[in-house]
């Protein structure tokens, strides 16, 4: 055999090897109760419940955060983030969280936020236009 | 809507788009040209090659147009146009209006088109032979770009997005019934305060040089199957692939740079898909160099050559397209979102790649295919294999940020990894070692055939070296504590700049055409062991065990580095109370605001063993409350030549109107302000003594029985006595003076606050029998006193990073000029 076509397979084997880890170290998007079934860490997406309480004391602890998340199933968890509280938290539509289950409580350790002014600048600003054109 | 409305400046923005229209036409034109003067039998006829010419000339005056009406409309502050408004706003600086200048998409195709023009322009002069079928490539990627601005509406679909569309077009509401709507406009929205950075005005010029100049291989490639010039084509691509992979490179460790500088990752690359996919043609472009050398020198692997080359500007479109499209959605911070030129993005890659792959199969058969094997000892097969693992780790780094577009494509739903940033570096890392050991060894062979004893000789001593330096390195920074992998590549960064250190010696005495690449490969490595040292280990400087309470079912300070990055790398500082963290002693001492930046002082002390202060400075992290945004912070970096010590805001009280510490002194009776302090404690103290409290101590130095307070004159048997008060908070000393009065047999007091140390001070009562007054102390509640959090890092050895990058780009500038200088003996 030439030794391009040994190259070649060898190639080939480390592409689909790279596939391969690929997509056993990717994750899923779940609900809290697939997340009550396993260890792995998972996706959770979901919204903040802006009913229940936001805690955040850096006083206390800087590194401690805890909120309440609905996810799409409409189930509800308490969330712990060991960090800073992000600012305008209470404003965002949408939440995906990466973490784990640990007892009852969600440890993230990521979250990743969307505001409703970040990606569609237009739209909040057509209600700052309303405000304006009332004050005359 | 025939609405008159008043003030509207229309225009530039009317002329604006008859140039986009016409810079449309003259590509097309030009593109057509170019086309028939290739196809033309006839040689002696030079009429479409001039038509060509002059259309392209026409479409490049048509960009400049275009930029020039952009840029009045932005530095005028036409707010009517939506592309002001959204990016700019009146306050900003006119440096910064430049960058608004291509803070938008369409800012950014109209710049891609610029450099392609300018390109364009470069190969009219220069491309001799070449000019007509390299042209006709140009131009019909010029009339793709064109069409991206047009926003005109065919068939009810919208095609392009223009920049010059009005304010009122873009965004709905009732304002914009009202003819006089312009007045109620007073300012644009602003600049994301994250781009008001120097780095933004250079960077975003710098990259899109760099991916619009991959398009001029990728031309010569198509041009050399397309006119059956298989050979001659390699020798130009290569001069203008170097000085492409070379700009390309240069802007991707600009907005590294500026990450470092302006965000608050805390390092220099997150792997977002976006900075991906900036990679992805600079790696399949630096493969395809390296196998055009390699056809160049041996007439190998021509296919492999042709295939990275086109594969290239393949990787510009896609990544655009990623960028562009929104089709990454949540998994990116920095995507834009759609415009609506999802499928127009498709077809400007489906239509690039229908070409190559046209070419390729229709010129399969004459393709200069060697059907020798390469000599295992011979310098091109080891820069094959290199290239074929660029183009490996290329294919990972598609693989892992495509998965939106799996996604899409095949509605499935899979995340990507939950510990990204740690997948990406085990298997880049895993890639570069393989590249790294590649750039050393190869250098010691020769084309087609090497001596192999002496081969081994030096190659065996060079990695026994390579092997004890890094033992070394790895030893003092720490690196053995990571995934082995890292110290492989720590390894093959060593031994590549050992081994290419020493061609470079060696062309110093002689052959010094060598040094372009042995010098680029140095400043590779070093980039490497820079990023290597620095990302992996970097140091939380801001933890501190003291003052953090343990909150049950909590497992805080977990190694386990999958739950939670950020575990203990915030502290909570308060005003004026030094923290010790890491070998600095750091105090919050305050605010200053430049509006809508605030500020924060924070001093750094650092001891030497006999307890004197060895060091001290102040860095300035500053945060903004963007009303977009929310809270914005920039970090502050300390730069040494081995380290960088580097700080940033996480969370700061709600921002009031006037910034903390500018409070007025004397105060007058506001009962509801004692409920911002704890319980008083009154302390009955004579002259000399001392109370303590929570934070330090205050001494009442004396008792002045002449008081006086301001507006309030004192007659007969009124009496006025203040206390000259010391307040020592940590290291620090205040001065207070609350006064006690009897005005009008009514007895007051006019208490005084040290805001600083979140005190409040009352002299409540005098006691003549037993020489004694009662002052009493407000303390303020540890969570009322002004506060930050904030997060510091060390980075170690960065400045390997920035350097290599520089070396790197001097290789380049070597490689050019030796090609270029080929380029005219050939």
């Amino acid at each position: 055999m030439k030794k391009s076509a040994i190259f070649g397979l060898i190639v080939i084997a480390i592409a689909i090897a790279t596939i391969i880890t690929t997509y056993s170290s990717s994750s899923t998007y779940g609900s809290f109760g697939d997340a009550k079934k396993t260890t792995e860490e998972l996706h959770i997406v979901g919204h903040l419940d802006k009913g229940k309480e936001l805690y955040y004391d850096a006083a206390k602890d800087a590194n401690y955060f805890s909120f309440f998340v609905k996810d799409n199933k409409g189930e509800e968890c308490k969330v712990i983030y060991t960090g800073t509280k992000p600012q305008d938290f209470e404003k965002s539509e949408q939440i995906v969280l990466t973490g784990r289950m640990t007892g009852n409580e969600f440890h993230a350790s990521t979250i990743l936020m969307k505001c409703p002014s970040k990606y569609t600048q237009d739209k909040i600003e057509v209600t700052e236009f309303k405000a304006k054109a009332a004050s005359i | 809507m025939d609405i008159a409305f008043q003030g509207e400046h229309l225009l530039p923005g009317d002329i604006g788009k008859v140039f986009v229209i016409l810079s449309f036409g003259a590509a097309l034109l030009s593109a057509l040209s170019y086309y028939f003067a290739t196809t033309n039998t006839n040689k002696l006829d030079n009429s479409w090659l001039k038509m060509g010419r002059i259309a392209f000339w026409a479409n490049s005056i048509s960009i400049l147009g275009v930029g020039v009406m952009l840029f009045y409309v932005i530095y005028n502050h036409y707010f009517e146009y939506h592309y002001a408004w959204a990016y700019t706003s009146r306050s900003l600086p006119v440096y910064y209006i430049v960058s608004g200048f291509w803070n938008g998409q369409e800012g950014g195709f109209l710049l891609w088109t610029f450099w392609q023009a300018v390109l364009g322009n470069v190969l009219i002069w220069r491309a001799k032979s070449w000019e007509k079928p390299v042209m006709t490539i140009i131009s019909f990627s010029q009339v793709f770009l064109a069409s991206m601005l047009l926003g005109i509406e065919v068939f009810g679909a919208r095609i392009g997005s223009s920049p010059f569309l009005l304010l009122r077009n873009a965004v709905e509401g009732p304002i914009f019934s009202r003819p006089d709507y312009l007045s109620f406009i007073k300012d644009g929205q602003g600049m994301n305060p994250l781009l008001q950075n120097y780095w933004m005005v250079i960077h975003p010029p710098t990259l899109f040089l760099g991916l619009a100049s991959v398009v001029v291989p990728f031309a010569y490639a198509i041009a050399g199957l397309w006119q059956k010039r298989y050979k001659e084509w390699v020798a130009p691509a290569i001069s203008y692939g170097l000085f492409s992979a070379m700009i390309l490179g240069t802007g991707v460790i600009m907005g590294s740079l500026w990450a470092y500088e302006s965000l608050n990752f805390g390092g220099f690359w997150a792997w977002d898909p976006v900075e991906n996919a900036s990679i992805f043609p600079w790696l399949t472009l630096v493969g395809g160099l390296h196998v055009l050398i390699v056809y160049k020198n041996s007439g190998h692997s021509y296919f492999t050559a042709t295939f990275l080359v086109l594969i290239s500007f393949i990787m510009v479109l896609y990544s655009s397209f990623l960028a562009r499209s929104g089709v990454l959605g949540e998994t990116s911070v920095h995507a834009f979102t759609d415009l609506g030129m999802f499928w127009h993005l498709v077809i400007f890659i489906l239509v690039f790649l229908a070409l190559s792959v046209y070419f390729l199969v229709v010129r399969w058969k004459e393709m200069p295919i060697s059907k020798k094997d390469e000599d295992t000892y011979s310098r091109e097969f080891w820069m094959f294999v290199g290239a074929i693992f660029l183009g490996l780790s290329c294919f990972h780094l598609i693989l892992v940020t495509s998965i939106p577009v799996w996604n899409s494509m095949f509605g499935t739903k899979i995340a990507p990894p939950t510990d990204l940033v740690g997948h990406y570096n085990v298997i880049q890392a895993s890639f570069a070692m393989v590249i790294v050991i590649l750039t050393g060894f190869t250098q010691f062979l020769k084309y087609k055939k090497t001596d192999v004893t002496r081969f081994f000789i030096t190659t065996g001593l060079y990695l026994v070296f390579a092997a004890a330096i890094t033992a070394l390195v790895v030893y003092v920074t720490g690196l053995y504590k990571l995934h082995f992998v890292f110290v492989l590549v720590m390894f093959g960064s060593i031994y590549s700049v050992l081994a290419n250190g020493k061609v470079l010696t060696d062309s110093l005495k002689g052959k010094f055409k060598l040094a372009g690449s042995a010098v680029a490969h140095i400043g590779f490595a070093l980039m490497l062991i820079g990023s290597l040292i620095a990302a992996g280990t970097r140091k939380v400087v801001s933890n501190n065990e003291s003052g953090n309470i343990n909150i049950k079912g909590f497992d805080r300070g977990s190694t386990d580095a999958k739950v939670g990055g950020d575990i203990h790398e915030n502290i909570m500082m308060y005003r004026n109370e030094p923290v010790k963290m890491g070998p600095y002693t750091v105090t919050y001492i305050g605010d200053s605001v430049s509006v809508p930046n605030y500020y924060y002082k924070m001093d750094y002390k650092r001891y030497d063993a006999n307890g004197k202060i060895a060091e001290e400075f102040i860095l300035k992290p500053n945060a903004q409350i963007n009303p977009q945004m929310g809270l914005v912070s920039s970090p502050d970096t300390k730069h040494y030549l081995f380290h960088d010590l580097y700080t940033h805001i996480t969370a700061i009280p709600e921002i009031k109107d006037k910034p903390a510490g500018s409070g007025d002194e004397a105060a007058h009776g506001e009962e509801n302000d004692d409920k911002n302090y704890e319980e008083p404690i009154p302390h009955e103290v004579a002259v000399g003594d001392t109370i303590p409290y929570r934070d330090g101590y205050i001494v009442l130095k004396s008792l002045n029985k002449e008081a006086k307070v301001q507006n309030i004159p004192l007659t007969g048997d009124d009496i006025a006595i203040s206390a000259k008060l010391e307040v020592v908070s940590h290291t620090k000393t205040y001065q207070a003076d609350p006064v006690y009065m009897i005005k009008n047999k009514t007895v007051l007091d006019f208490a005084r606050k040290v805001e600083d140390a979140g005190l409040k001070l009352r002299l409540s009562k005098i006691i003549p029998d037993k020489n004694k007054v009662e002052i009493i102390v407000y303390q303020q509640p540890q969570n009322k006193r002004p506060w930050i959090v904030m997060r510091a890092l060390d980075f170690p050895y960065i400045n390997f990073l920035w350097s290599g990058t520089i070396i790197m780009i001097i290789g380049f500038l070597l490689s050019i000029r030796r090609r270029n200088k080929e380029l005219k003996t050939v």
